[in-house]
């Protein structure tokens, strides 16, 4: 589940118009969402507020073991009315499970014009700052966001603890977001870390008020048409440590126009260490998902299998309604019910077992988890937790 | 002496110790680039044994050992561990950085793991080892400093010289803590598994028990406190004696043989001869403790016996020429000689009655103070500041050695000395304990600035007013026994002037004791490692006081060569200073009392 200041850093995102899914570092989101799901650790217990549209606070208190806690404030230049309030918000605003990938809007949009013509004018650049102070260790997080110009973010994160080497480090990136490709140049002051990304999306291109999708229903399954086919590529050198590391990646999902199920298929390689990554994650149904990654080390023929579904409860529709809801024609898009309860659970090849359940229990927001070794037999329980959220 | 090791049953049996290394290797935190546990696949300890240098033999005895060496290995062992490293270094980078500021990359950090194995050879070592054994304690063995000289790291990974620096880099300082912590552990537990059964048990039972726990576990009874001290490290008067050894069962040994076996032994060591007469099956301990003596020394508060050994040396010196006044005829040396004999056997009677008198601390002290003159003596025999007092050894060791009554005294006097200590409670030791307090309760800097005065009386060789002071001195012990002693008037004074004489030569047993002792202490040392390693571990040599438990056959022996040797270079003194200065007598009593002789404080 998204941490309050999460959420409302995604607020951000999408009023400020900035798609975080047109990146090769979230070229597997989709995997990622229903496989890697954090599993919580201990009691945990987040209290959040929008106090104003421009000021959000969060504090957290944890057990597990030893008490500790974080304090974090967010303030952002421009004012997000969101649904803020812990019964108000919607949980699959929270809960990260499959992502549809949206059609890219054209430059020409005109609600996108308008924002950024208003901006020029009163050079209004959207900045979000944040920073949360973790207090037993007291490491401090620090967040700089600005939106520099219509497809250019900056972004530095900070990181104080005592305890790093330096003192702490600093990752500024900078991405550039052109609809057909995308860019992200990285450094980070640990050992002078540099990095490149960059993604090239196939096929249509939003820049040409030209080019229209072609109305007609896809040919075939992987007809691009109905789909989006990416390629990206990430290369890292760090000069202290003379170390370096690259990857590229494939990915094809389908958009909203495809007719069939929706699926995303992603292949990475890493080639100096022979790493082959493969997903397929597909919503099977409304409220079902299902992923599978491979994993193979051509090197040291290391491999691993991980499975995950995710399963989607829905508010039952009330009997008042019912005789409406069967009136409508399935072409007709229709709202979506409200999700009171995601589960999600995965399972990999070393037997190892990750349970998950989110959901909405009046005010509060629950997550309980749990991970399970099931070939230790003396150690089965690895971890469990439970994380309760208020948000007002 | 010799010591036998026996390499190859070491060899025979690594079983044993490879899981122990396992163990050890996998208790710290490994760096990041090791991703499994590592292996100790094997261990050859090789033919070569590492050769061992005795520095020095803090104690030894059948059950218990201490000792120092200095070791020093270039032997062909070899050891090959196995272990599975992460291959990518971005993997290992970002695992230790904190997730909020990594790149995060998506598919750049994947991880390869990859078999390792690592051979470690041509291991050169050489250090300092103290090596403590006791058969309750079982064996410590502690590095004094960072054995690890080179070693070469070969592995899979000798083609990329990135990880080759880097492999060779950790496994040299896991290597270096592994000799300085967890080899002393590892061999610890070792020997307790062998030598003691309630612990072979135990550790079976509980493996993680016998953990090391100190630089240097220490045995109380390998080292007992030899002689009740007091904070600054002095010694305690009028606290019963707590020593290990008790002396009475030594007096067996007494024999008219070995005492002049020792006479001679000594005397040679006092000369230039380069004569020494082989003593067979001897221990010095004396050698042994120099580094406890040494550090005593050395240290910022200097122990309050020295000045009360300054003082008496003062009234010493008074005494005797107060005791040559009555004998005039000593004024030169060639008479004196004539004379002596007969002096000799006179001062006999009364030297074993203060022998008897002696209280038990301060035969214990003396005994470990007279341990540090035999070797110092020869350290330093041309030490211009000690001319006096070396003038009167060589006097004392040609006369002994060529004159043939003198020779009959180590003969006579030490068949009477057992009689003389058996006597001891016999006599009333109260009379004598104040003076001796006097003498030990002088604070530090009036004993620093009356020897600063001695230096400068040191040139002339008596002053009348040490004659005063011995006065002094023989009125404050009205109360001696030897008033029980019905003498004609003339013998009483006599013998009372005698009597301060031999008190003040049992007394100047500490002034030769300590003379050695003060410059001795950073030369002396045998190298100067050896003072380093000193400096490094002062508690590990705090340890032993094994030097102050001296024979009684040294103790006896001392006291006679003492005595002997402090009314000689009296006797010449006294004469001297008679011819010098006839005048001066009276009226500087205080002043002289303090002011006195010994020069020995340069």
């Amino acid at each position: 589940m998204l941490d309050f200041m999460d959420y409302v850093q995604a607020v951000f995102h999408a009023r400020t118009r900035w798609d975080r899914d047109n990146s090769y570092a979230s070229l597997t989101t989709a995997a990622h969402n229903l496989l890697d799901f954090d599993i919580p650790h201990g009691m945990r217990l987040h209290v959040s507020s929008l106090s104003s549209s421009n000021f959000a606070t969060s504090y957290t208190l944890g057990a597990k073991g030893v008490v500790d806690g974080s304090l974090s404030f967010l303030y952002t230049s421009l004012g997000l009315s969101l649904p803020h309030r812990s019964s108000s918000i919607h949980l699959q605003n929270l809960v990260l499970g499959y992502k549809h990938l949206s059609e890219f809007e054209q430059v020409s949009e005109p609600r996108w014009q308008d924002l950024w013509r208003h901006s020029k004018k009163d050079e209004r650049k959207d900045t979000l700052l944040y920073g949360r102070l973790y207090l037993p260790t007291s490491t401090l997080e620090a967040l700089y966001l600005r939106r520099i110009s219509p497809n250019r973010i900056f972004r530095l994160n900070c990181v104080s603890d005592g305890s790093l080497p330096n003192g702490g480090s600093v990752l500024a990136t900078l991405q550039n977001d052109f609809g057909k490709y995308s860019t992200e140049f990285l450094y980070s002051t640990d050992s002078s870390l540099l990095g490149f990304r960059g993604l090239y999306n196939f096929g249509y291109d939003p820049r040409r008020t030209d080019a229209k999708l072609s109305p007609r229903p896809p040919a075939h399954p992987w007809d691009h048409q109905g789909g989006r086919l990416s390629a990206g590529a990430e290369a890292y050198f760090s000069p202290v440590n003379k170390s370096a590391g690259i990857s590229t990646g494939l990915r094809f999902t389908t958009l909203p126009v495809h007719s069939g199920f929706p699926y995303t298929m992603t292949l990475t390689l890493n080639p100096l260490m022979g790493n082959l990554s493969s997903t397929y994650a597909v919503k099977a149904g409304p409220d079902v998902a299902f992923c599978s990654r491979f994993d193979f080390n051509v090197y040291s023929y290391e491999s691993g299998v991980v499975v995950g579904v995710e399963l989607w409860q829905r508010k039952q529709s009330s009997l008042d309604t019912m005789w409406a809801r069967s009136l409508l024609r399935p072409e007709w898009t229709r709202a979506p019910d409200d999700v009171t309860g995601v589960l999600k659970f995965r399972i990999d090849n070393q037997a190892r077992v990750g349970l998950l359940w989110e959901s909405r229990l009046k005010e509060l927001l629950i997550s309980v988890g749990g991970g399970f070794d099931l070939r230790n037999r003396e150690r089965m329980l690895g971890t469990v937790g439970l994380e309760v959220s208020y948000s007002n | 002496m010799a010591f036998n090791f026996n390499w190859s049953p070491l060899i025979a049996d690594t079983e044993r110790v490879r899981d122990m290394l396992t163990n050890s290797l996998n208790k710290s935190p490994k760096p990041p680039i090791i991703v499994d546990d590592i292996l100790v696949n094997e261990l050859n300890l090789g033919s070569t044994p590492p050769s061992l240098e005795i520095l020095e033999i803090g104690d030894l005895a059948e059950d218990r050992f201490r000792g120092i060496f200095k070791m020093s290995y270039s032997g062909d062992a070899y050891l090959t561990l196995k272990t599975r490293v992460q291959a990518n270094p971005l993997n290992t980078f970002l695992s230790t950085k904190p997730s909020f500021a990594s790149p995060q990359p998506l598919a750049a950090s994947s991880g390869l793991t990859i078999p390792l194995q690592i051979t470690l050879s041509d291991i050169r070592l050489s250090g300092f080892v103290i090596l403590v054994f006791s058969k309750q304690k079982g064996i410590t063995l502690v590095f004094r400093n960072d054995p690890l000289e080179s070693l070469k790291v070969s592995s899979t990974f000798d083609a990329i010289p990135f990880v080759r620096d880097y492999l060779q880099r950790t496994i040299e300082s896991q290597l270096r803590t592994l000799f300085m912590e967890d080899l002393p552990a590892i061999i610890h537990k070792l020997s307790l598994r062998l030598w003691s059964q309630e612990h072979q048990t135990a550790d079976i039972q509980e493996p993680s028990k016998a953990e090391y726990d100190g630089p240097a576990p220490i045995d109380p009874f390998a080292s007992p406190a030899q002689q009740p001290l007091d904070a600054q490290g002095d010694p305690l008067e009028g606290v019963a004696p707590f020593t290990l050894d008790t002396p009475s069962e030594t007096y067996a040994s007494f024999s008219q043989k070995n005492l002049l076996r020792l006479a001679a032994l000594a005397e040679s060591q006092r000369t230039l001869s380069l004569f020494t007469p082989g003593m067979r099956d001897t221990v010095y301990r004396a050698w042994a403790n120099a580094a406890d003596r040494g550090e005593l020394s050395n240290g910022a508060s200097t122990p309050l016996n020295r000045p009360a050994t300054l003082s008496r040396i003062q009234s010493t010196l008074g005494s005797h020429s107060a005791g040559s006044s009555s004998a005039p005829s000593q004024a030169s040396d060639s008479l004196s000689q004539a004379t002596r004999p007969s002096l000799a056997t006179m001062a006999s009677a009364p030297t074993t009655y203060t022998l008897g008198s002696t209280s038990r601390p301060r035969a214990a002290r003396k005994r470990k103070n007279r341990i540090v003159d035999l070797r110092k003596d020869r350290g330093e025999k041309d030490a211009s500041d000690a001319a006096s007092v070396s003038s009167g050894y060589a006097e004392s060791a040609s006369q002994s050695a060529s004159g043939s009554a003198n020779q009959s005294m180590p003969a006579t006097e030490p068949s009477s000395l057992p009689s003389s200590m058996f006597r001891d409670g016999e006599v009333a030791t109260p009379p004598r304990s104040p003076r001796k307090k006097v003498g030990f309760q002088r604070p530090a800097s009036d004993a620093g600035g009356r020897a600063a005065a001695d230096s400068t009386l040191r040139g002339r060789p008596v002053t009348p007013r040490a004659q005063n002071a011995a006065h002094v001195d023989q009125t404050a012990d009205d109360e001696t026994p030897r008033a029980s002693l019905y003498l004609p008037e003339k013998q009483q004074t006599r013998q009372r002037n005698d009597e301060p004489k031999q008190r003040g030569s049992r007394q100047a047993l500490p002034r030769m004791q300590t003379l050695p002792v003060r410059p001795k202490p950073p030369t002396f040392a045998r190298s100067s490692s050896e003072v380093s390693l000193r400096n490094l571990a002062p508690a590990a040599f705090a340890i032993d006081g094994q030097g102050s438990s001296g024979g009684i056959l040294e103790q006896a022996w001392m006291m006679k060569m003492a005595t002997e040797i402090a009314r000689r270079v009296a006797e010449e003194k006294t004469p001297q200073g008679r011819l010098w200065r006839p005048g001066s007598d009276d009226g500087q009593d205080a002043t002289g009392g303090r002011e006195a002789p010994p020069a020995y404080a340069s």
